[in-house]
């Protein structure tokens, strides 16, 4: 949902006011300290008001009677996937003087009756109740009364055709996402009326070609999702620029169109998992120079050439598609335009790769993932050196390179990468590269982003890190990582998350001395995660916790872990890895209260 | 210390905080007011007054501007504020672009 509005930014604020909000919303008794002074909230101007009201959300010091406190300094609240939300809550906020958005989609506790609060609110200009699964045609009938309403999203909802069907007396909307609702040919039909409409989300509905010709009326359309449906024609919609067919067949777009010339183009194209038995037949109508946006993953497409003409491409995703060395010809032609490429899945080997250099100039995204790319592919990913972000997970990369049959001299292939100045992210996961091979990455200093996993790296690797000082995410997984190695490790100054899952040898003791040492580091780690899950869902918390709940968990885990120690340190050694692996599901291992001073099902 | 390089800053109830002009640039509304090619009256007496915001806040705000400079000089200390006065200082803070 690209249009929908972005939730505060609230990393953002900073200097004195970002003081203030932490101060305000620190605990709860700082909130008792500031919430009577009613005439101070009344004056408050709204992007504050928001700020605080949504950071005390992120910190669950929110209750109902609080938000009344609010009334007057907030239009817009996102309470997407609070489960306390409810009808209490909503009595609250049908009380907001300049309430003109609210997103309650998520919210389980949301019924029919919850929205009555709603009704009349003509401030209000977008609702988002979607995936509020409770909800049916008696509810949306209390929102028919917001004549304002601009924007409604009921996506997967218990709507019926009998409620859609009500909603044409919305004739203010132009955003409308009925996704995953059973949308009839007749219900569309009878949507006719709303003509202002530019944002319209049918996927997963049952219409089909003969509904889908009533979407001509919407003259104004910009946005069409039709995927998971039946539909094989889409009419000519002179003001379309996204559409997406995900997953249909498809026959024909913009069929009884005169003159492809005409008008706004079509410039986003999701075709993933579509059937086409002719794509250029499919595309006849459709004008490629203009397309900068293409999908067409997992679609069956056998041949390739219709891509040349998309000439202003940027963006295009073929992974799990049939392309492979001798089809790859036609992205050639795209070269000057295209930023992402996605290859992944794919049966391209280096030799299709090695065609394409020298072609993507301003090439920034490359995904190579699952194919048959080896360490000759390289030499030539070398020479995209506008390349930012490079997946090579899962590949037959090894890093070193046998000169001759089984001479002892070999060369470090990825040396060659040193050569990608702009490179931030990179993922090697899931190959076959050592200590030794790994080395050179390690002097690429612009890296943020590093992934790595393989059952050959160790401590060396590790310690060799804290040389990349713009490092935010380190993962060495599966890694022979040891105590010993983690207990002397001097992470990058800027690292933010350690993903260190499946390093076995690591005990938890280790990795909670390692976070006491580190607050500022995430580490994820199958010893050191689970506790923190465990506070979250007896604490009656949402598991959307961001990291910053979690660190601030970290040291509850703690004293609950420090009960007892010795009496469980041992279990670990009693069972195999995939015992443990399986008792980290079992229901017993979550059905312990952390919180009540019994020890935690360690593994 | 030149007059030259120092401002005063007056609060709604009268009181006068004079200090330094380097401290006071901290906040973007007050640069602004003070460094603008016209002749605003303000870069001319070097004198602003803020009849929205209490001494209370001021002073605190003033407090912030020094600390910011120290803060910005690598001393890294922490920043008291009274959960009391957090919403008054914000609107303050949000008014001076601080």
């Amino acid at each position: 949902m690209e249009i929908q509005s972005q939730p505060l930014d609230q990393e953002e604020m900073g200097g004195l006011i970002g003081l203030c909000i932490d101060a305000a919303t620190k605990n709860s008794e700082s909130v008792e300290k500031w919430r009577r002074q009613r005439r101070t909230l009344e004056r408050m101007p709204t992007h504050l008001g928001e700020v605080v009201l949504q950071r005390l959300l992120s910190r669950k010091l929110v209750y109902p009677s609080l938000l009344e406190i609010f009334q007057h300094c907030v239009g817009s609240i996102n309470l997407r996937g609070e489960n306390l939300v409810d009808a209490e809550w909503m009595a609250y906020l049908g009380a907001y003087r300049y309430l003109h958005s609210i997103n309650v989609s998520g919210c389980r506790g949301i019924n029919n009756s919850s929205l009555w609060a709603l009704t009349g609110m003509d401030t209000l200009k977008e609702v988002d109740i979607s995936r509020c699964s409770k909800l049916t045609d008696a509810g949306i009938v209390h929102l028919l009364s917001i004549s304002k309403l601009e924007k409604l999203f009921v996506s997967q909802t218990g709507l019926t055709e009998k409620g859609i069907i009500q909603l044409s007396s919305l004739r203010k909307l132009s955003v409308l996402d009925l996704g995953g609702l059973p949308v009839t040919d007749l219900a569309l039909s009878s949507l006719q009326v709303l003509t202002k409409l530019e944002y319209l989300d049918i996927w997963g509905s049952k219409i089909s070609d003969g509904g889908a010709a009533v979407l001509k009326m919407f003259s104004k359309l910009n946005f069409l999702n039709v995927a998971w449906t039946n539909v094989t024609k889409v009419p000519h919609l002179p003001n379309l620029t996204c559409l997406n067919m995900s997953n249909c067949t498809i026959h024909s777009i913009f069929e009884g169109l005169a003159d492809r010339e005409e008008g706004p183009h079509l410039r986003k194209l999701l075709l993933s998992g579509a059937t086409l038995s002719d794509i250029n037949d499919a595309l006849l109508h459709v004008e490629p120079r203009h397309i900068f946006f293409l999908n067409v993953s997992q679609s069956t497409l056998q041949d390739f050439e219709f891509l040349g003409n998309m000439t202003a491409l940027e963006h295009l995703d073929l992974s799990f598609t049939r392309i492979r060395d001798n089809n790859i010809s036609p992205i050639l032609l795209l070269g000057e335009s295209l930023r992402y490429l996605n290859l992944s899945n794919t049966r391209l080997t280096s030799t299709g790769l090695g065609l394409l250099v020298g072609n993507l100039p301003h090439i920034e995204s490359l995904l190579l993932t699952h194919t048959g790319v080896d360490d000759s592919a390289l030499s030539y990913i070398s020479t995209m050196e506008s390349l930012k972000v490079l997946d090579l997970s899962n590949t037959n990369i090894k890093g070193l390179h046998y000169l001759v049959g089984h001479s002892p001299d070999q060369i470090l292939t990825l040396v060659e990468l040193q050569n990608l100045k702009h490179l931030e992210r990179l993922d090697l996961e899931e190959t076959q590269i050592r200590d030794e091979a790994v080395l050179p990455l390690f002097g690429m200093l612009g890296l943020k982003s590093l992934s790595l996993k393989s059952d050959f790296l160790t401590d060396i690797s590790l310690h060799a890190s804290s040389s990349l000082v713009n490092l935010k995410f380190l993962g060495i997984r599966g890694a022979v990582l040891t105590d010993a190695g983690l207990q002397t490790f001097n992470p990058p100054p800027m690292l933010e998350i350690l993903d260190l899952r499946d390093c076995w040898l690591v005990t938890a003791d280790v990795l909670l001395a390692f976070c006491e040492r580190h607050p500022r580091i995430v580490v994820k780690h199958e010893q050191y995660q689970r506790p923190v899950q465990d506070l979250y869902a007896f604490g009656n918390f949402s598991a959307t916790g961001a990291s910053k709940a979690m660190q601030l968990r970290s040291k509850k885990t703690k004293t609950s872990c420090g009960v007892g120690r010795e009496s469980f340190a041992d279990e670990r050694l009693r069972y195999t890895r995939e015992e443990l692996l399986e008792l980290e599901f079992s229901p017993w291992s979550r059905a312990l209260p952390s919180n009540s001073g019994a020890v935690m099902p360690k593994m | 210390m030149k007059k030259e390089e120092m401002v005063t800053l007056i609060s709604a109830e009268g009181f006068e905080f004079v200090i330094d002009k380097k401290a006071a640039m901290v906040s973007q509304t007050i640069r602004n007011m003070l460094t603008s090619p016209g002749s605003f009256a303000e870069s001319r007496e070097g004198k602003v007054t803020f009849p929205e915001i209490s001494t209370a806040i001021l002073e605190k705000i003033c407090q912030y501007f020094y600390w910011s400079l120290q803060y910005a000089s690598g001393k890294e200390t922490e920043f008291h504020i009274e959960p009391e006065m957090t919403l008054e200082l914000m609107m303050a803070a949000n008014y001076l672009h601080t």
